[in-house]
């Protein structure tokens, strides 16, 4: 239907403009309702006529079949359509009631019960069908043969004169099938009103109501001329307009738009056509209508609305040339325009269009920025509304239109002190007009920036991130960063401290992921300003470390939902460590005790804090501190499932546990794809790390049965690597790793390195970082140490003494850093030897237990598990008061399981784990 | 089996009151081709085993002569053991060799002997033929220079066990038996004849100092290793054992307690139906209420604590001998 009230609206909007006595139309009532109320007897006839049209063609339709049938002599698919018929013309009574019995309808029975009987007659060929078929017949011979008693005397009158029927109905067809001659035809006689509304009124009419009552979508009308419908549909576009016309009008709104395209040229032609027939005769009231429906019902008629672009020019008059346009009547507008928002019919496309036009109109007369602010306001919610589905995204044209209007909203806000807006102001309490007292709307910038941050990020999430639109999408991105800096001053003077934490979020989302290079560049030592002009341009303004801190300390000091001050720390922590200010941000993340509860956290929040906490660890890493970087990392990585964790795609695997509703959730928390963390550095960064403390741990701990793993991922990809049958060259990133490692343990640091840090690796991983070298030189020094960490465990045993000088030159290390190795691992007890003074040599002590010695160490503590079972035994039996094992001694056993536990916990308690002492400290200590 | 308690019967008709057996006398011989037959088809922790045969003299047990059982693969599984060896019997029959079956023999790897298999064969023998023996030789001891045979027998408490079959924790407890009752060993002396005695005696006038020095052998970390592994792997299995025993009995007590609870409250309930005058509730299986959780058998933590107790005393052993031998190596350095 929805095209016919566009065409309407189109024709009558032409009109309008050129009719000179318009009457402005009673306010107060709802449009629907006017539309409904407007005329009672037009309305009902033609409620009967469009109903029977659409009831006969759903007969003629049935009827054609059956006669089909007849001439194959299908006497089942006969049956079939016959008791279609017999109901859809049951359902079709009221209108046969009043009309009559449709000729064509009796011309049928009768035909078909002579058909009948014929065949019947015939006993050779009743022999000759098959089994159903001849049942059929039966049952349908008696049906009719029943049926038809009610229909003897029309049936007679048929047989009687059987010509005259046959013409009518040949009649009948040819009206159908050829809408615009009809239409002209009937133009004539029906005086009141034009063509366009025999076709479209009728229909127009019960479709509303139907909507208006929000019963259930389509009622038996719609539904039943769909299913033919839709089935005819595909092979019927060539029909007539009128056919095709009364078939779209069944259609719910969508599939009016769906075909909509293919017969909209058709439709258009017939149209203009019709409009212009249209043109001399006209009744105010009519016109009124049409007005009330151009600006209301323009459903579904958003190709339309666009094809005609002049025409959409020339609608907005809105109100009567002679109407005084002030801020009452144009109050009055809004609210009639608003009315209409949410319901289910309402062309939302028209709808901006027509508010549009309102603040136009508002604008050219002068009626203050109150209204226009109103207009604006309503403008911009309603573009949000356009997509009635949460997970759709804008178009690229809405988009740009939505932006266009906060920044003008803004504009206005910012040039008139006086306007006061908020979301508390009562609709009654509003001042609109009044210029000399300051205005006060209702509505909520911030709401509406809010909305519009959100309607970003769905752009960006579902624009492909490889294609030149996403970066054309991405452009945008400053002019959202902008809109909430302006936002911001504006409300930094107006606002209440929490619509100011509440935009001060927004800022610092948009702030904390970007890297500074302007500030990173200054703190390199200004060499970029004697660069150029532009450099020096940029090089201006406020680092974002500043804005970011003072942002974020105002919201920790006003913001009272928990909420807020939880994003802005974690992002303010991510800024840190992505500027590598690694103290600041552990600092923070440890203060905060965010670890302790961001289990409890929306999953938006917890995608964040993994963020940080990943940003966190790469920011370690890059300040070299290896364990720091390591434990950050750990739980995101050892899930193996980081892609989810930070909201940067979906995993595949899930597939089966989740449904699709949960898949559009989760799909809706995705982080853009400018925001991503690079995966592959994360991993490279966590398995570089791993490498670094486990090597020489594996070492250390060659023969401890007991030992445990640092990193179980680690030692995965170890295992992957030893199952290659074939050992080539490294290709990924993983492989390069595993080489390194392998290197490693021989305490082979040149060989490691080379895998580490070549350029196939600089390609993939360490050109990300932003101090490249810095981080490359601080990875060699760090495999020199570990290297000669590993290298002293794995051959202490085969030195009674070395050299240390040796070492240094071995591992290309300074004398003093060798010292101090190898003094700390003697310190620790990890390293059995003493340092000679004079001679610069290490001494081993071979004090390593040997194989039986650990061997006994473990039948030591093995036994010991085996005597705490044994009393729990004894406990039950004698009840509990301590048994003869000391519980201190007990808890001993436990404490050796510490290591583990530290780990699982929170970063903060691994912390102290580590600075506790080394792994083996912890493990020999116990014993 | 039938044949052999017959053939125990015609023969040994007349010893009754064998039930205590005080002494083995073994025949070099027997020691010898037990021997080879382990060197032949025993390597690493696989396990020989044969047949003993011999005769019961008085109170004592001597085992004359043995033949080993062969080693069968997986295909010919039709192969019958009993066929075998009567067959063997008969034959060494034949030619006028002791053919009464007294028990058989088994190799060992490092002492680990005691387990399930072991009890049951030993079991079925002794049911069948009172007085056998299970003789258990451990080639890698022997490899060190001294030879290690040991014969066993279940005690009579055991074989009580097991002809009831009643290894739930209460049939244990009422027979009252410990890992040190389990099994009872016998004496051995190895008797030569005369013969070669006479020989032994000429052999040595002419042999040489023997060059190997077995039984001085330092080096003990390895058999220590060895020992102290299989040791744990029992202890682990011991812990799982204790552990699944401590589940039953904290399960049994609970429903016990439940128990308890619902017939307290069904004798009260009782007690009110009766002050009110109406018939008491009907008694119901309680039982059927409250099945007891299955018991774990307990013969294997048995065997397992049987077993520890084995290596245990091989450690000890082994480690007091070499003890002294490095006391002896230290005494000899210094003399140097």
């Amino acid at each position: 239907m929805s095209r016919f009230f566009a065409t309407g609206s189109d024709s009558e909007s032409e009109e309008s403009s050129s009719a000179d006595e318009i009457t402005p139309k009673a306010p107060g009532t709802t449009f629907k309702q006017s539309l409904l109320l407007s005329d009672d007897e037009e309305d009902t006839k033609r409620v009967v006529r469009s109903a029977k049209d659409k009831r006969f063609e759903e007969l003629t339709n049935l009827i054609k079949t059956i006669r089909n049938a007849m001439k194959i002599r299908d006497m089942a698919k006969c049956l079939e359509e016959f008791e279609q018929l017999c109901r859809a013309f049951l359902k079709s009574k009221n209108i046969v009631d009043k009309e009559g019995v449709p000729p064509f309808y009796i011309r049928l029975l009768a035909d078909l019960e002579d058909y009948l009987n014929q065949l019947w007659e015939d006993k050779e060929g009743k022999k000759k069908m098959n089994k159903n078929n001849a049942k059929a017949l039966s049952t349908l011979r008696q049906k009719i043969r029943k049926y038809n008693r009610d229909y003897e005397t029309e049936i007679a009158a048929y047989k009687e004169n059987p010509q005259e029927s046959a013409d009518e109905e040949e009649e009948k067809e040819p009206e159908d099938s050829g809408a615009s001659s009809e239409s002209e035809a009937e133009d004539g006689d029906e005086g009141v009103s034009a063509k366009a509304f025999l076709k479209k009124k009728p229909e127009a009419a019960p479709e509303a109501s139907k909507f208006l009552k929000s019963a259930k979508g389509s009622g038996d009308e719609s539904t039943s001329s769909d299913e033919d419908d839709d089935e005819d549909w595909g092979s019927d576009t060539v029909d007539s307009g009128s056919e095709s016309s009364d078939e779209g009008e069944g259609k719910s709104a969508s599939l009016a738009v769906v075909f909509l395209k293919k017969t909209h040229d058709a439709d258009k032609s017939s149209e203009k056509k019709l409009g212009k027939k249209k043109k001399p005769k006209k009744k105010e009231r009519l016109e009124e209508e049409a007005e009330e429906e151009g600006g209301e019902e323009v459903e579904g008629g958003w190709e339309k609305v666009k094809g005609g672009v002049p025409l959409v020019k020339e609608k907005p008059k809105m109100f009567a040339k002679g109407t005084e346009i002030n801020t009452a009547v144009v109050v009055k507008k809004l609210n009639e325009i608003l009315q209409a928002r949410g319901k289910k019919g309402t062309d939302r496309a028209a709808q901006i269009e027509l508010l549009h036009a309102l603040a136009a109109i508002a604008a050219e007369n002068n009626l203050g920025q109150g209204i226009l602010v109103k207009i604006k306001f309503n403008i911009i919610a309603s573009l949000y509304d356009y997509n009635p589905n949460l997970a759709a995204f804008m178009k690229a044209d809405m988009w740009k239109k939505c932006l266009d209007c906060i920044d003008e909203l803004l504009d206005i806000l910012f040039e008139n002190n006086n306007i006061f807006i908020g979301e508390n102001i009562a609709e009654d309490s509003e001042n609109l007009g009044v210029s000399d007292q300051p205005f006060r709307v209702r509505g909520c910038v911030l709401t509406l920036v809010e909305r519009m941050d959100e309607e970003f990020t769905k752009i960006m999430q579902n624009t492909d991130p490889h294609s030149q639109e996403y970066v054309d999408n991405l452009k945008d991105e400053g002019r959202v960063c902008g809109i909430i800096d302006r936002l911001l001053t504006y409300l930094e003077n107006k606002g209440s401290t929490e619509e100011i934490c509440r935009v001060y979020l927004r800022r610092i989302m948009h702030t904390y992921y970007k890297f500074d290079y302007k500030a990173h560049r200054r703190s390199l030592g200004l060499q970029g300003e004697s660069k150029s002009e532009q450099d020096q341009e940029e090089s201006e303004g406020e680092d974002s470390a500043v804005i970011m801190d003072r942002l974020c300390k105002f919201i920790y000091a006003k913001d009272r939902t928990d909420r807020i001050r939880t994003c802005a720390i974690l992002c303010h922590i991510y800024h840190h460590a992505l500027h590598s200010r690694w103290y600041q941000a552990r600092d923070l993340m440890l203060m905060s005790h965010l670890q302790d509860n961001i289990q409890h956290a929306d999953p938006p929040v917890q995608i964040l804090y993994n963020r940080t906490m990943v940003q966190l660890g790469i920011c370690a890493f890059r300040q070299g501190m290896i364990k720091d970087a390591h434990n950050a990392l750990l739980d995101i990585q050892s899930s193996g499932r980081a892609k989810e964790l930070l909201g940067q795609g979906l995993l595949m695997r899930n597939m089966q546990e989740r449904n699709a509703e949960q898949e559009k959730i989760e799909k809706r928390r995705q982080v853009p794809f400018h925001m991503h963390i690079n995966l592959e550095l994360l991993e490279c960064v966590y398995l570089v790390s791993a490498m670094l403390l486990e090597i020489p741990y594996m070492a250390a701990h060659e023969f401890d049965a007991r030992r445990r793993m640092i990193s179980k991922q680690f030692h995965h990809q170890l295992r992957v690597g030893e199952r290659q049958p074939l050992l080539g060259p490294p290709e990924s990133m993983r492989e390069h790793v595993v080489a390194a490692s392998k290197a490693m343990k021989m305490g082979d640091w040149r060989t490691c390195h080379s895998f580490i840090i070549n350029e196939k690796m600089n390609s993939k991983v360490w050109d990300l970082f932003p101090e490249t070298q810095r981080v490359r030189e601080m990875l060699v020094r760090k495999i020199q140490e570990e290297s000669l960490r590993t290298y002293l465990f794995t051959y202490s045993s085969v030195y009674d003494s070395i050299s240390m000088e040796t070492l240094s030159e071995m591992f290309e290390l300074e004398i003093p850093t060798v010292h101090s190795i190898i003094s700390k691992m003697i310190i620790n007890e990890e390293l059995m030897a003493s340092l000679d003074q004079p001679t610069q040599t290490v001494v081993m002590h071979r004090t390593e237990p040997t194989s039986l010695q650990n061997m006994a160490l473990q039948l030591a503590e093995k036994l010991g598990s085996l005597v705490e079972n044994n009393e729990r035994v004894f406990d039950l039996k004698q009840g509990v008061y301590g048994g003869y094992f000391n519980r201190d001694q007990k808890g001993g056993y436990q404490q050796k399981q510490s290591y583990q536990r530290d780990q699982k916990g929170s970063y903060q308690q691994k912390q102290q784990g580590y600075q506790r002492g080394g792994y083996r400290n912890q493990n020999q200590g116990n014993y | 089996k039938e044949q052999r308690k017959e053939n125990h019967k015609s023969v040994a008709g007349g010893m009754k009151n064998t039930a205590a057996l005080i002494l083995l006398f073994l025949f070099s011989q027997v020691v010898l081709k037990i021997i080879k037959h382990y060197q032949e088809e025993g390597q690493g922790s696989e396990v020989v085993q044969g047949v003993l045969l011999g005769l019961v003299v008085d109170d004592r047990l001597e085992i004359t002569n043995c033949f080993p059982f062969p080693q069968h693969t997986e295909d010919d599984a039709d192969f019958d053991e009993v066929q075998y060896q009567m067959e063997m019997m008969r034959s060494l029959r034949h030619v006028n060799i002791d053919h009464l079956h007294v028990g058989w023999y088994q190799s060992t790897y490092y002492g680990s002997f005691v387990s399930r298999a072991l009890l049951d064969s030993q079991f079925s023998y002794q049911h069948a033929i009172e007085e056998s023996v299970v003789l258990i030789y451990d080639p890698i001891k022997t490899a060190q220079g001294s030879l290690s045979l040991k014969a066993y027998r279940l005690t009579p408490k055991l074989m009580e066990i097991c002809k009831e079959k009643d290894f739930t924790p209460e049939g244990l407890k009422k027979a009252n038996i410990g890992f040190e009752h389990m099994f009872e060993e016998v004496p051995i002396v190895i008797k030569n004849s005369h013969l070669i005695n006479v020989l032994l005696w000429e052999l040595e006038d002419k042999s040489t100092v023997a060059d190997k020095h077995e039984l001085l052998n330092l080096s003990s970390s390895n058999h220590l290793e060895k020992s102290l592994q299989l040791l744990m792997d029992r202890v682990d299995d011991m812990s799982q054992d204790i552990v699944k025993y401590n589940t039953y009995s904290r399960n049994l007590s609970k429903q016990q307690q439940q128990k308890h609870q619902y017939l307290q409250r069904r004798q009260q309930e009782n007690a009110q139906r009766q002050s009110r005058g109406e018939p008491p509730l009907p008694e119901e299986d309680i039982n059927k209420m409250f099945k007891p959780p299955q018991p774990p058998p307990r013969m294997d933590t048995l065997l397992i604590a049987g077993q520890i107790n084995n290596y245990c005393q091989n450690v000890k052993e082994f480690t007091s001998q070499n003890l002294g031998k490095l006391f002896m190596a230290e005494a000899l350095q210094g003399h140097n």
